[in-house]
Formats: C-alpha cells, sequence, structure tokens
C-alpha cells in the first residue's frame, strides 16, 4: 500500500516531465505549475492530491484490518488465549494503524522529494507568502507537512478501529471507514451545514498549507491536534467498550 | 470479571467529558469582563490617542450580505473570465462577501504586511517605505508599486488599510447629530478586555441597524468592528482581531524580493498630493477622472444616496452573467440588493447606490 501512495508523486512528475506543455500559473492542482522549475514541489502536489482519497482510503484498509482482519482469518481467539489481554490487542493494532498512518505521509513526501530531484531541478522554495527559503529548510518544512497529514489521519485510524471490532469482515469494516471519509468530506463543502464544519475530522485536511507561510501559522496545527485527539479519545473509548464486552467466537 | 455496563463507562464519559468542555469554554469566552465606566466621550478620546503603531495579529471578518457566494476554490481564472467580471472587482466582492483570516503586521508608519490566508494560497501586501509589493500565490504574480515622496514621512492611511483601527475611523468621522453613540456591556476580543462603542443611526430610512466598536480598554486601539443590518440577525459584517501582540514584528517580514519564476509588474503611482499642491483645483475632474467622478449626492448622513450618471456606468457591468442572475427587476430598473447596500441601476443606465431601502433610491433616480 505504500507503495501504491508513493506511486502519486511518480506519476505526476512522470506526467509533467513527459507533457511539452507547462502548466500556466493557476491550473491543475496547487503547485503544480511550480514543478517543472523546482522538483520539491511534486512532494506538495502529491500531497494535495492524495489527501482527498488515496490517504484516507489506505488508512482505512489500514485501520479496518486491524480487528475485523483476525476475527476473519480466524485468529482472534488464538491471539486472546495467549495471556496477552483484549486492551493491550486493542492498543497494539492501534499502534499499528498510528505508523501506518505517519509513514504513509512521509512516503509520499519522500518519494515526491526522491523522483523530483531525479527529473527536475532542484533550488529554494517559494512559500505561499512569496518569500523564498533554502533546500534544508524546504525539506524540514516538507517533513512538518507530513507529520501534520499523519496526524490529520489519526482520528479516522481511531474510527476504523472502532468499526473493526463491531464486524468480523474486514471488507465491511475497511469500506465503512472509507465512506465515511468521503462522507466527511462532502459535508465540509456544504455551505448550509457550516456549524457542523469544525467538528469534523477532516476540516483540517488541507490545512498544512498554513506550514508554508512565513512564518509558519501553527494554529491549524494546534487546533487539527486537538481535533484529531478528541477523535482518537472518543472513538478508542468506544472500541474498548465494545471489544471488551465482544463475544470473541472466531 | 467486571459487569457489562462498566465496560461501556469509557465509551460513555469521554464524550460527556469533551462536551462538558466545550460548554465551559463557550461559557468562559462569554463571561463578562468589568471595566471602570467611560462615556463615549472618553472612549473616542482614547481612540484618538491611541499611539499604537507596532502590532501583530490575526484578523477575521466574515460577512453576511446576502450576496451569491463567489467560487473561491477551483481554477479562479477560468470563472472570472467566463463571469464576465474584471478580475479586480471580482476579487474585491470575494473578499468583502464570506470569511476571511488574514495576519496584519505593522511597524511604525511606513512598514505593513497583510496576508490574505486563503485555501492554499495566499495573497499578501508588503509595505516597507515607498515600496509596496502585492504578491498572489495562485497566480505566482507580484506587482510593484513605488509610492511618491511624501507617503514615507505622512502617509499614513494606506498602512492602516485594512485593519479594524481604519474602519472605525471611518465611522466616527460620521458621528453627527443623525447617531446616537452609547457605550454597551464591556466585552472581550482577543483576549482584551475592551469598551463597547455603540452607533445607532436615528434615521429609520437606512439599511444600517447599528455599528458597534470594540475599543481595547488599555491602549484605545479599536479591535472589532461589527456592523448589524435591519431586519438581520447576523451580523453583516465584522471584522476583528483574533490575536494580538503589540511587540514589533521582525523586520525580515517587510524585506520582500519577488520569487525566482514570478510575474512581476512594476507600477509608479502618479503623485496626486504634489499636483494638488501645485495645480489648481478647477482642473481636477480631468486630472485625475478615475478618483474624482462627477457624481450626485442625494441626502445626507446615513440617508445619503450616491447617482452616477449613465456615462460613468460600465455598460458591461449589468450584462455580465453574475450580476444579471443576482439583479433583481424593480420599478424603473434593475436592483442589486445587499445587506447594507442597494444598488440601482435605471433602464437609462444610471446608477444610484446607498445604504438605504429600494424607495428612496427610486425617489433619488426620479429626481424628487
Amino acid at each position: 500500500m505504500l507503495a501504491a501512495l508513493a506511486a502519486v508523486p511518480v506519476l505526476i512528475a512522470l506526467a509533467v516531465r513527459l507533457s511539452s506543455r507547462d502548466p500556466g500559473p493557476g491550473q491543475g492542482p496547487p503547485f503544480l505549475d511550480r514543478v517543472s522549475q523546482n522538483g520539491l514541489f511534486i512532494a506538495l502536489t502529491g500531497m494535495v492530491v492524495s489527501i482527498p482519497l488515496f490517504l484516507p482510503l489506505t488508512v482505512s484498509v489500514a485501520a479496518g484490518d486491524t480487528i475485523a482482519g483476525e476475527a476473519g482469518h480466524g485468529t482472534l481467539r488464538y491471539l486472546l488465549a495467549a495471556p496477552a489481554g483484549r486492551v493491550r490487542l486493542l492498543a497494539v493494532k492501534y499502534a499499528a494503524a498510528v505508523v501506518f498512518c505517519l509513514a504513509a505521509a512521509l512516503s509520499v513526501a519522500t518519494a515526491g522529494v526522491l523522483i523530483g530531484s531525479a527529473l527536475f531541478d532542484v533550488g529554494p522554495i517559494t512559500l505561499l507568502s512569496g518569500d523564498t527559503i533554502s533546500v534544508g529548510e524546504s525539506l524540514l518544512r516538507l517533513f512538518l507537512v507530513a507529520c501534520y497529514v499523519g496526524l490529520s489521519l489519526l482520528g479516522l485510524a481511531a474510527i476504523g478501529l472502532f468499526i473493526s471490532t463491531l464486524t468480523e469482515v474486514p471488507v465491511g469494516a475497511m469500506a465503512a471507514t472509507a465512506v465515511l471519509a468521503v462522507v466527511s468530506q462532502i459535508l465540509d463543502n456544504l455551505p448550509q451545514l457550516e456549524w457542523l464544519h469544525p467538528w469534523l475530522f477532516s476540516h483540517h485536511w488541507l490545512g498544512f498549507a498554513d506550514l508554508l507561510r512565513q512564518p509558519i501559522s501553527w494554529d491549524s496545527f494546534a487546533a487539527n491536534g486537538l481535533l484529531q485527539g478528541g477523535y482518537i479519545v472518543v472513538f478508542c473509548g468506544l472500541a474498548y467498550s465494545r471489544f471488551a464486552t465482544k463475544d470473541v467466537l472466531s | 470479571m467486571t459487569p457489562v455496563w462498566k465496560r461501556w463507562l469509557p465509551a460513555a464519559v469521554v464524550p460527556a467529558v469533551i462536551a462538558g468542555g466545550a460548554v465551559l469554554g463557550a461559557v468562559q469566552a462569554g463571561a463578562a469582563t468589568d471595566l471602570p465606566d467611560k462615556t463615549p466621550q472618553e472612549v473616542l478620546e482614547m481612540v484618538a490617542d491611541s499611539s499604537v503603531r507596532s502590532l501583530s495579529g490575526t484578523v477575521e471578518q466574515t460577512s453576511e450580505l446576502g450576496l451569491p457566494q463567489l467560487p473561491t476554490d477551483g481554477p479562479s481564472a477560468e470563472s472570472d473570465a467566463s463571469s464576465g467580471v474584471p478580475s479586480g472587482v471580482a476579487s474585491a466582492l470575494e473578499l468583502l462577501g464570506g470569511s476571511h483570516t488574514a495576519r496584519v503586521y505593522l511597524d511604525g508608519h511606513s512598514q505593513a504586511r497583510v496576508q490574505v490566508m486563503d485555501r492554499l494560497a495566499e495573497r499578501d501586501v508588503i509595505r516597507n517605505g515607498r515600496d509596496v509589493w502585492f504578491y498572489s500565490s495562485k497566480q505566482n504574480a507580484a506587482t510593484h508599486l513605488i509610492l511618491p515622496e511624501y507617503s514615507e514621512s505622512e502617509g499614513h492611511h494606506s498602512d492602516k488599510a485594512w485593519t479594524p483601527e481604519s474602519l472605525s475611523e471611518h465611522f466616527l468621522s460620521s458621528v453627527e447629530p443623525s447617531t446616537e453613540v452609547t457605550v454597551g456591556s464591556d466585552s472581550e476580543v482577543a483576549g482584551r478586555a475592551a469598551y463597547e462603542l455603540v452607533l445607532t443611526p436615528d434615521s429609520s430610512e437606512t439599511l444600517v441597524g447599528s455599528v458597534s466598536i470594540a475599543v481595547d480598554s488599555e491602549t484605545g486601539l479599536p479591535l472589532s468592528v461589527d456592523v448589524q443590518a435591519r431586519g438581520q440577525d447576523a451580523p453583516a459584517f465584522e471584522v476583528g482581531f483574533t490575536e494580538l501582540s503589540l511587540e514589533a514584528p521582525s523586520d525580515d517580514l517587510f524585506n520582500f524580493t519577488p520569487p525566482p519564476g514570478a510575474t512581476v509588474t512594476e507600477r509608479v503611482v502618479e503623485d496626486h498630493h504634489a499636483k494638488h499642491a501645485q495645480g489648481d483645483h478647477g482642473d481636477r475632474h480631468q486630472g485625475d477622472g478615475k478618483h474624482d467622478k462627477d457624481y450626485t449626492k442625494y441626502g445626507s448622513g446615513w440617508e445619503t444616496v450616491i447617482g452616477l450618471p449613465a456615462d460613468e456606468v460600465p455598460a458591461e457591468l449589468m450584462d455580465s452573467p453574475l450580476i444579471a442572475e443576482t439583479a433583481q427587476e424593480v420599478d424603473g430598473g434593475r436592483l442589486l440588493s445587499s445587506a447594507l447596500v442597494n444598488v440601482l441601476v435605471t433602464d437609462d443606465g444610471r446608477a444610484f447606490a446607498g445604504s438605504v431601502p429600494l424607495e428612496r433610491l427610486q425617489a433619488a433616480a426620479e429626481g424628487r
């Protein structure tokens, strides 16, 4: 799955490299017009393109598979027969999902930087504010962006963990989680539901742009952290309650 | 084995705690602050005395003008072209409608930077002495203006252009017999205790219900402005600081060099002041006609109606699909209506605008 994610920036880079015409300013996904001048922007374009669907999809697969996957293989009861305890199993499973979220975001960024520096020139990067920063600092900012995106997905991973405890069919849990991610983004775009927007877990997903301003605006990082923390606590609590009371038959 | 219901406790307790925290936070934010009472006159003096020249803060603006929302996402270049509205007008309308967050940095009279933070984009205005830069990250385009000499020493208009300070000064200058000025209950804006100055028009012939200005109790700096429209619960226009620090921002912020690859447009601003000082004011209208149009004023105070003759109104304005869709047919022309301002374009091409009900615009159009 990480390889599939890494393919996103690679595909974009190849498409830009092979096309004869440069995209004009403001055309296509954000940052695409800068790519031919500076390869580092591939990582950002890749991130913008993956956030709405590819990243939530892979995270849904990883998180939906946690408990339901073991149940589906019939291995869950053997895991619980070992003196490990249900809480510990749940914690380990969620920790694995968290690691996957961060790895997924980092793999998009890393693949973008690698393919960008292989196919295009790499130079000082222009921030949204119009200021220019050195390559070293650009890489640091990209790392922060990847951390932000990874953090943004933790709430979704917690939801996936909860749904995974509800069923023994892993595909059902994965699909339900992915659908929720899409529904949340659709709701976030309806102006009639404005009161709901700050509570949606996808609300700050594109807020990583605040890390590309000069000076960095940490507001959305903090707001996002708080929101994702809330989702983690609520859904891990639900997952614990459900899993601790569940009759494990498979 | 613990009973089943106990295992469901975390699932019930956690959301309850979060909801409780959210409610508590909201209550604390609304908690009344208590400041020594002041008369409107004293609060106005505080504003006039305010000596804050350096600050960095975040300004949030929201408006409920009842105008259709312009698309802010997506390829704006194309939508501008298809809607037929000149892009300058469209971006001005876009800034007025909807919500925006901007960071504002001021240092002294001649250094300022405003960053309008859009989704995945940013628009910047940077002023450093005589150099003014506009930068839009979406178009990756920069415009460079060089201001005339005088503005370095006495130009204190442009560096306040979008802060609450400039807006409230505009309203304070219109304080006259037609307005009732009171001091409302103390409030808290951007974490600072503030007096609230409320201006209520005496006239019932205006769309403006009231204007309230929050004035910082320590420095006299206006912190927020809300304009209430008649017959609307939500403020029609609201701009205010959400974060404010009175320390001088770092100097690097005001040094702007256009990024490599950006399209740069150079412009020189003509020195209007010098021209006015030496030339006679008689030929003002020919000299810089763009700024001094031939308009007629009807009424006074809150009920003022501005009338433009047909040759000053761009004919293609009403033909653009965006405006044609918004305008509604009324007696004698077409009406562009918003919560605070009505614009009537008559059938013979004249335009009348004012913060007044339609009937007054029609009366002005008929020459009454």
